[in-house]
């Protein structure tokens, strides 16, 4: 994960020194012959091309990605897409901005036009196995064949997927090569994956087949793109931007969900019978009358008040007039006797003790 | 507070904890055979014995555990890819506290490649308060008063860098083991006044260096750090 220095705050203005920046980096590979572009890309189409998508896009609070990203994330961007022969009006790649950062993220069809072209693939095609179905396949010389594979209509149920596999045929004598993933495989890879692929509205849930097709090919593609090209700067490039999005995911991931509201344990409430093991609470005991004082900690006084009063984190916070934890002022057992009190009901005059 | 390590790593991980009147096996990711050498035949002794998540290396021997008359304890889903049952087997779940002897355990969600992986947050009558947490890329919350930390310090960025050629592989480690840099950050994010030992797991065989980690949370903390049980 290499990166240019990154300057913070420098939004581009003007687009074409990033563009010509990037044209004479890539003019420098390709004439020391470390690079090999296809013979149809047009470098400056391409970049052309990729300008036109950047001036359209937008990151996740929907600020246009030019004037957010720094400099040299563009630059790099760009690199990596050009780097791999991609072209983004193909929607062969497109670009994502990671805070200041961003990253060009090549598509599944990215991937499969990589293949074709830096490892000679003629085909690849991938099919789902269902329960049910026959299926064989050998394995000689690490090399995996599918040597059968029937199916009857039946069979077919997007519940009933037990693998998928892909095969990738080659224009020249060389063996064809094949990719399997067991259902387990597939749905350990998805869960990898940012979005929510077990909510019923995810495009993972609605069209399994289509999405473990698509995993366990770009897998084939990408096993054999690493061992087929013998360019160290296409491959860094290749890999890079999977590993950059990882990276970089993991960094906002933990920007903002390390190290946050504290949790406690305590046996405060409870008595200990020495020797004796206790189990989990009872939830049907009868509640003991509590004591705010004991409540030390925010995440402490939520969890008492839904106990309690049966209220969301969410509706203590709107109690307490606050959008979010780190809002509270008040002690956690100042809050609980302030929630207290509203639900006690308004016949209560304020000065009046909260009843338990 | 007694902490033995038995085994941490990739490779198996088993840990002995104990007040001195509960006493507990953490993890049962080795052999049932090398658990009971390691505790020196007096598995019976245990309490209890708490599984953060499925994965071999940490619940290897979870079925024996259980048939030697042990409680296990565990997230539903752990208990589920591991097909688990049985009247020694306890499901718990995430924020929800429990006790075992004189063990107060809360467990905490944690971000693992796992069905549902737990981290533990516990404490005892001897106002002593143990944080275990491993195989995670983060943890998500932050502690107040732990006297014991047993946290996870798997790679380091430069060395994984450095060491691991696939980048499947790297991207995988990043996504699933908590970093020293990360290590760090949770660590200057908690107070640490009371804490009076600190434990560093699983290391990596490649991508760490144990007297580095060690070196760089001593002086970061100034506390005494042993790292997976050595104490050298």
């Amino acid at each position: 994960m290499e990166k240019t220095p990154e300057k913070k705050g420098t939004a581009v203005t003007k687009p074409f020194d990033v563009v010509a920046l990037v044209t004479t980096k890539l003019r420098t590979y390709t004439d020391d012959k470390e690079l090999i572009l296809p013979e149809n890309y047009s470098i400056e189409n391409a970049l052309k091309s990729a300008w036109l998508v950047l001036q359209e896009t937008v990151d996740r609070d929907k600020r246009p990605v030019l004037q957010v990203c720094s400099q040299a994330s563009i630059a790099n961007a760009l690199l990596d897409m050009a780097v791999q022969g991609l072209n983004p009006g193909k929607d062969q790649c497109y670009f994502i901005a990671y805070g200041q950062k961003l990253v060009c993220q090549r598509s599944y069809f990215g991937t499969m036009a990589v293949a074709e072209r830096v490892a000679g693939a003629s085909d690849i095609w991938a099919e789902v196995v269902y329960e049910g179905d026959k299926f064989e396949y050998a394995i000689s010389h690490n090399r995996k064949t599918v040597t059968k594979h029937e199916q009857e209509l039946e069979n077919i149920k997007p519940g009933a997927i037990v693998a998928a596999y892909c095969v990738i045929e080659f224009s020249t004598s060389k063996p064809s090569f094949t990719e399997i993933m067991t259902i387990e495989q597939i749905k350990k890879a998805w869960a990898k994956s940012k979005t929510d692929t077990d909510s019923p509205t995810s495009v993972h849930s609605q069209f399994p087949e289509e999405m473990a097709k698509r995993t366990v090919t770009n897998r084939a593609c990408k096993a054999i793109i690493n061992s087929s090209s013998d360019s160290n700067l296409f491959l860094e490039h290749f890999n890079r931007s999977d590993e950059e999005q990882t990276g970089i995911e993991l960094e906002a991931g933990i920007k903002e969900n390390a190290n946050q509201g504290i949790i406690d344990v305590g046996l405060d409430d409870e008595e200990i019978v020495e020797g004796q093991l206790v189990g989990t609470e009872d939830p049907k005991s009868p509640k003991p009358s509590r004591n705010p004082a004991g409540l030390k900690t925010v995440e402490a006084m939520l969890k008492a008040c839904f106990d309690d009063f049966g209220l969301q984190p969410k509706q203590v916070l709107a109690e307490l007039g606050v959008s979010g934890q780190t809002e509270i002022k008040e002690s956690p057992a100042d809050c609980y006797t302030r929630v207290a009190a509203v639900m006690a009901g308004p016949k209560k005059g304020p000065g009046e003790e909260p009843g338990f | 507070m007694e902490i033995k390590v038995l085994a941490s790593g990739s490779s198996g991980n088993a840990y002995f904890v104990s007040d001195g009147k509960t006493p507990l096996l953490l993890e049962a990711g080795i052999s049932f055979r090398l658990i009971r050498q390691g505790l020196n035949f007096e598995v019976s002794r245990l309490a209890g014995c708490l599984i953060s998540h499925e994965h071999q290396d940490h619940a290897r021997a979870a079925h024996e555990v259980m048939r030697a008359g042990i409680d296990c304890y565990m997230s539903r889903g752990t208990a589920e890819v591991l097909k688990l049952q049985g009247h020694r087997l306890h499901i718990i779940e995430a924020l929800a506290q429990f006790r075992i002897g004189t063990w107060a355990i809360k467990p905490f969600q944690v971000h693992h490649g796992a069905a549902e992986p737990l981290g533990f947050l516990m404490a005892n009558q001897f106002h002593e308060k143990l944080l275990f947490a491993t195989d995670t890329a983060y943890i998500p919350h932050r502690f107040e008063g732990l006297t014991h930390l047993m946290v996870e310090a798997n790679y380091s960025l430069p060395l994984l860098r450095d060491n691991t050629p696939s980048s499947e592989l790297r991207q995988s480690i990043l996504q699933d083991h908590m970093s020293l840099e990360t290590l760090v950050g949770m660590l200057r994010a908690n107070d640490l006044s009371k804490v009076e030992e600190i434990h560093l797991l699983h290391l990596s065989g490649s991508n760490s260096d144990a007297d580095m980690f060690k070196r760089k949370v001593q002086e970061i903390t100034g506390k005494p750090v042993y790292v997976g049980g050595k104490h050298g």
